[in-house]
C-alpha cells in the first residue's frame, strides 16, 4: 500500500515537473529575419485579385461580405486598388479611430454640465433652484462664446501638431519672451474664429471641441461656490473673463507649449509640468477662481452668526446631488481616458489603465470621506460622501495617465479625507461660505492631484516615446525623479500666486462695474423671482427664512 | 490691505518663478518654490481674507 502511494506520488510529481517545464518553455515565435523572408511584399496585382465583386442581392445577414477589400477607398478607379490605397486607408483608419475616440469622450464631458447643474441645484435651497440651474445652463454658452472668440487661440494657438490627430501643423504661433537663456512661452496667437491661418481644419476642430468642454467644466465650478447670492449679470461677465483669459492662459502654459510644459526641456525639471487631464488646469483653476469670487461676494445671509459660528444651510434635494455625482463620474470616463487623444498608436491603449485608475480613485475617495465623517460625526454624511467621491476623481485627473492602480487608490483615499478637512478649514477658520464645497473639491484636491504626479508617477507611461519634449515616461519622486516634483510645485505656485491674483482682479473689476452681489431683499426672497422671474417649483410652498443675521 | 495681499500673493509666484534662474540645483529650486507657495498662501489667508471679512454681512450691525 505504501509503495502504491509512493508510486502515485512520484508519478504526480513527474507529471507536474513535465507540466512545469512545458509551461516554462518559451513560445516559439519567428525571428524578424524569418518573418521577413516568409512574407513577400504585396503587389498591386494581388490587391486587385482580392477586391472581387460580391453578390449582395440577398443581403449580408452574417456580415461576411461587409467590410472587405471592396470597401477600401480607391484613388484612381482606372488603376484599381493599389498598395498606396491600402496604406492610405490604414492611416485614415488610425486617425479615424482617434477622432472617434476623442470626439465621443468630448461628448461625454459635455454631459458633465448636466451633472454639475443637478449637484449644485440640489445643494442650494429650493428658492434659488431656478437661478442656480440657469447659471449652469448659460455657463455652457457664455463660456463657449468667450473661448471661441478669444480663449482657444490664446490656449492652443502655439500648441503645435498633435500626432494622434493627424499632425496638423497650423497651430504654430506661440508668443514668447527670452529669459534665463530660454524662450518662455506665454500665449498662443493663431486660430481666431477657427478660420485664422489655415485653422479651418478637421484636426483643429477635434482639438477645439475637446478643449472647449474642458474649459466649460472650469467655468461651472465657480457657479456652485457663488450660488444663492450671485447677480446673474455679474455671473455672465465673470464667466466671459474666465473662458476668454484666465483659463486659456494657464492652459497654454500647461498644455499649449507654454513655459510650464517646457520646464523639463528648458530647465531639466523632469518632463516639465505634467497634468494629464487637468487636476490643475481645469479643477484648480476653477476652484481657485471660486475662492476669489467667494471672498468678494462674502457669505450668504444667515450662514454665520455674529460671532462667526457657521450655521448649516442644507440643500433642498440630496437625491439630485448624488445622482449628479454619478453623472459626473460617468463623464469623467471621457475626461481622463479621452486625454490620450488616441486609441490607436502613441500609447493610446493606455486609456484602459487611465479609466481603471479613474474609477479606483473615485471609489477610495468616497470611502475616505464616508469613514472620516462617520468617525468624526457619527454619521456618513451624504453630501460629503458625494463630494469625497468627486474629490477622488479630481485628484486622479492629473496623475491618471502616469500612475499605477495602487497609487491611484492611495491618491483617491487621501483626497476623500482631504476634502472633508478642507471644507472644515474653509468654513470654520477662513469663514468663507462655499455652499457646494467646490473650493475644497476642485481647488484643494486639484492641487493635491498636481502634487501627486510629482510623487507617484512610475515612469511606465509611454505616449509616443516622450512627454513635453522629454524622452521616456513621467517619473515622480518615489520612483527617483525629484525634478518632476519641483515642476509640479511650480505649477502649484503658479495656480496660487498667479491664477488667484488674475481671477481676483478680474472679479474685482466686475464688482466695481456690474456689482457681484444681489440685494439682501432679493437674497432673502430667493433669487428665482428677483433674478429669473420664475420659480423652479411654482406649485410648492417654500419655507419662510427662519432667522436672519442682519 | 486687499492690494497688499494681492501683491504678496503675486510675490510668492515671482519667488517660485525666479528659482529657475538663480540656481540649477533641484533641492534649492524646491526650497525656493516652497517658500513662494507659503508667501502666496500668507497673502490669501493672512491678508486678503481678513481684509474682506471686515465687510462681510454677518459682521455688520
Amino acid at each position: 500500500m505504501t509503495k502504491k502511494i509512493v508510486l502515485v506520488l512520484a508519478a504526480v510529481v513527474c507529471l507536474a515537473r513535465v507540466g512545469t517545464v512545458r509551461a516554462q518553455e518559451p513560445v516559439t515565435t519567428p525571428t524578424p529575419a524569418t518573418a521577413a523572408t516568409a512574407a513577400a511584399p504585396i503587389t498591386d496585382a494581388e490587391l486587385k485579385a482580392a477586391a472581387k465583386p460580391t453578390d449582395r442581392t440577398n443581403g449580408d445577414p452574417d456580415g461576411a461580405l461587409t467590410g472587405t477589400a471592396n470597401d477600401i477607398a480607391i484613388a484612381d478607379p482606372k488603376a484599381g486598388l493599389t498598395v498606396t490605397d491600402v496604406l492610405n486607408q490604414i492611416g485614415a483608419n488610425r486617425i479615424g479611430v482617434n477622432f472617434t475616440w476623442t470626439l465621443l469622450c468630448g461628448f461625454l464631458i459635455m454631459f458633465m454640465q448636466a451633472g454639475f447643474a443637478v449637484v449644485e441645484a440640489g445643494l442650494c435651497r429650493a428658492k434659488n433652484a431656478n437661478h442656480t440651474m440657469m447659471m449652469n445652463f448659460m455657463v455652457y454658452g457664455v463660456g463657449m462664446l468667450a473661448y471661441f472668440l478669444i480663449g482657444f487661440p490664446l490656449q492652443m494657438g502655439g500648441a503645435g501638431a498633435v500626432a494622434n490627430l493627424g499632425g496638423s501643423p497650423v497651430l504654430n504661433a506661440e508668443f514668447t519672451f527670452h529669459l534665463f537663456g530660454k524662450d518662455i512661452g506665454l500665449f498662443g496667437n493663431t486660430g481666431y474664429l477657427l478660420m485664422h491661418h489655415g485653422t479651418y481644419d478637421v484636426a483643429v476642430m477635434v482639438i477645439f471641441l475637446f478643449q472647449m468642454v474642458f474649459m466649460d467644466t472650469t467655468t461651472t465650478i465657480v457657479t456652485g461656490t457663488c450660488c444663492e447670492r450671485w447677480k446673474y449679470a455679474a455671473f455672465m461677465v465673470s464667466t466671459m473673463f474666465l473662458g476668454a483669459f484666465t483659463y486659456p492662459i494657464f492652459a497654454n502654459w500647461a498644455w499649449g507649449g507654454g513655459w510650464l510644459a517646457m520646464l523639463g526641456a528648458n530647465f531639466g525639471l523632469g518632463h516639465g509640468y505634467a497634468d494629464f487631464a487637468g487636476s490643475g488646469v481645469v479643477h484648480s483653476v476653477g476652484g481657485i477662481t471660486a475662492l476669489a469670487c467667494a471672498l468678494i461676494l462674502g457669505p450668504r445671509i444667515g450662514k454665520f452668526t455674529r460671532d462667526g459660528k457657521p450655521n448649516p444651510i442644507p440643500g433642498h434635494d440630496i437625491m439630485w446631488v448624488l445622482c449628479g455625482c454619478f453623472i459626473l463620474a460617468f463623464g469623467w470616463f471621457g475626461f481622463n481616458p479621452g486625454s490620450t487623444l488616441a486609441m490607436s498608436g502613441n500609447g493610446g491603449l493606455r486609456a484602459s489603465s487611465v479609466a481603471v485608475n479613474t474609477m479606483l480613485a473615485g471609489m477610495t475617495g468616497s470611502f475616505g470621506g464616508i469613514l472620516y465623517m462617520w468617525i468624526r460625526y457619527g454619521k456618513p454624511d451624504a453630501s460629503m460622501s458625494g463630494n469625497a467621491f468627486l474629490a477622488g476623481l479630481v485628484a486622479i485627473t492629473a496623475p491618471s495617465g502616469f500612475v499605477n492602480p495602487v497609487a491611484a487608490a492611495i491618491i483617491g483615499l487621501v483626497a476623500g479625507v482631504l476634502v472633508c478637512v478642507s471644507c472644515e478649514f474653509i468654513e470654520r477658520v477662513l469663514k468663507i461660505d462655499d455652499p457646494v464645497g467646490a473650493i475644497s473639491v476642485h481647488g484643494t484636491n486639484g492641487l493635491w492631484g498636481v502634487i501627486a504626479v510629482g510623487l507617484f508617477s512610475d515612469g511606465k507611461s509611454n505616449y509616443g516615446g516622450s512627454w513635453n519634449g522629454v524622452n521616456g515616461g513621467v517619473t515622480g519622486l518615489f520612483y527617483g525623479d525629484a525634478g518632476q516634483l519641483v515642476a509640479q510645485l511650480l505649477g502649484v505656485a503658479t495656480l496660487i500666486g498667479f491664477v488667484f491674483v488674475l481671477s481676483f482682479v478680474f472679479n474685482l473689476l466686475v464688482d466695481w462695474f456690474v456689482g457681484q452681489r444681489v440685494s439682501a431683499k432679493s437674497e432673502l426672497a430667493g433669487l428665482d423671482i428677483p433674478e429669473m422671474g420664475a420659480l423652479a417649483y411654482p406649485d410648492f410652498v417654500l419655507k419662510p427664512e427662519a432667522e436672519v443675521a442682519v | 490691505m486687499t492690494l497688499v495681499g494681492l501683491a504678496v500673493t503675486f510675490l510668492g509666484f515671482v519667488i517660485a518663478f525666479v528659482s529657475l534662474g538663480v540656481t540649477e540645483s533641484t533641492g534649492m529650486r524646491m526650497a525656493i518654490v516652497l517658500v513662494g507657495i507659503v508667501v502666496s498662501l500668507i497673502g490669501i489667508m493672512g491678508l486678503i481674507t481678513p481684509a474682506y471679512q471686515k465687510s462681510w454681512i454677518y459682521k455688520k450691525g
